[in-house]
């Protein structure tokens, strides 16, 4: 049976669009089927990365518009992943971002209900993990994405703000929901070093994820540097695919490696 | 049986009879006191087999089940409500598999929904289905 990760954070800017391509990157190319998601229908960022031009979006399925089917891209060719590569994108046109943030609760009940129904693709399409790319907060789109997912990343920086809201995410969304859930500690700046050059050491590590486990009371999926070059280099790259070699793309692999065994 | 109600009386001290009579009417004044809650509950909450007639007729406007509403319930209702949400429609049995519960408490959960009118309900022959709101 597949699994449905939702990687959500509490603010923004903590880097989960970045994390969901090249999590659903190493996984294909690790020869799972992966479907990826993008439910940020308030800032849309999948269309950059991928570009493509398509008919039917996330949103038309929500709306009963058309099925799953429509909106799904094999795009397994174009990267030549080793399991499908599957992506959704999510509608950036102003007009669809105004609508969405105009549903009322009914609508919204019949969302959750459609991706409640899309496990129908672990058995039609021999799908291994469907991702979820979330907006940050508690917004119905991301919380109905919470709901219908097994596992939940959340992704967080080291700043302050960013940790109070996580815990407080954890204590009052993932926990009411009963969800299994794992912290991705993103950006992390060591004191005095650069990380391209000299990389978390496993001490570094072992007690950063030990203070994290204390303060948050979850297990910790993975730790990743702020690496300069990656918040450099342009939307469109997916280093998972046209870097493997970069210390950013071996941590998105640890990570994988956890969320697996999560 | 005279005999044998004489032979019991002989039999008990005036002691034990006393103690006996004492727990029973300590007995009554509990179920008494049970009986009135259960009443004055009665008065309060609509009956289940009305809320089904009026839903029928569409008389009952019923609160849609979105996450914010989901979040809003207490825990042991929320796993039952994520879960019909789920199943879309199940009987009390279907849902007790998913969540690991009984079903006598499944079946209670599912029927205080249906009194909250988050959910519906539907007999099916010898089945009691139940369903979110269309």
């Amino acid at each position: 049976m597949g699994k449905i990760v939702t990687i959500h954070s509490s603010r923004g800017g903590t880097g989960k669009s970045l994390i969901s391509v090249n999590t659903a990157a190493v996984l294909a190319n690790k020869g799972k089927n992966v479907c990826l998601l993008d439910l940020d229908f308030r800032a849309p960022t999948m269309y950059v990365v991928f570009k493509l031009s398509t008919e039917y979006w996330l949103n038309n399925f929500l709306n009963r518009d058309c099925e799953i089917e429509n909106v799904l891209y094999d795009l397994t060719q174009r990267y030549n992943t080793k399991g499908k590569f599957l992506v959704g994108l999510a509608d950036p046109s102003m007009l669809a971002i105004r609508e969405v943030s105009m549903k009322d609760r009914k609508w919204e009940m019949k969302a959750l209900q459609r991706l409640l129904s899309l496990r129908k693709l672990f058995e039609e399409r021999k799908i291994d993990y469907i991702i979820f790319d979330t907006s940050p907060g508690i917004q119905y789109a991301s919380v109905n994405a919470v709901v219908s997912s097994d596992t939940v990343v959340v992704v967080t920086t080291m700043d302050a703000l960013d940790i109070q809201g996580t815990r407080s995410m954890i204590e009052d969304l993932y926990e009411a929901f009963g969800k299994k859930t794992g912290i991705l500690l993103n950006k992390v700046l060591l004191p005095y070093s650069v990380p391209s050059l000299s990389p978390l050491t496993e001490v570094d590590r072992e007690s950063l994820s030990k203070q994290l486990k204390e303060t948050f009371g979850i297990p910790i999926l993975g730790m990743i540097p702020c690496y300069c070059d990656v918040l450099r280099t342009s939307r469109t790259v997916i280093l998972a695919f046209q870097n493997p070699e970069h210390p950013f793309t071996k941590d998105i692999g640890k990570f994988v490696e956890a969320l697996e065994e999560a | 049986m005279f005999t044998m109600g004489r032979l019991v009386a002989e039999t008990l001290s005036r002691k034990n009879i006393s103690k006996t009579l004492l727990e029973l009417s300590k007995n009554l004044e509990t179920l008494t006191s049970k009986v009135d809650l259960i009443l004055a509950s009665q008065k309060k909450t609509v009956p289940l087999r009305s809320v089904e007639e009026k839903t029928a007729k569409n008389e009952i406007s019923f609160e849609a089940l979105d996450v914010m509403t989901l979040l809003s319930l207490p825990d042991h209702l929320r796993k039952t409500a994520v879960t019909i949400c789920a199943l879309r429609s199940a009987t009390a049995a279907d849902v007790a598999r998913e969540t690991g519960r009984a079903r006598a408490v499944e079946s209670n959960y599912l029927n205080q929904l249906v009194t909250m009118k988050h959910i519906q309900r539907e007999r099916k022959g010898k089945k009691v289905y139940f369903y979110v709101s269309k």
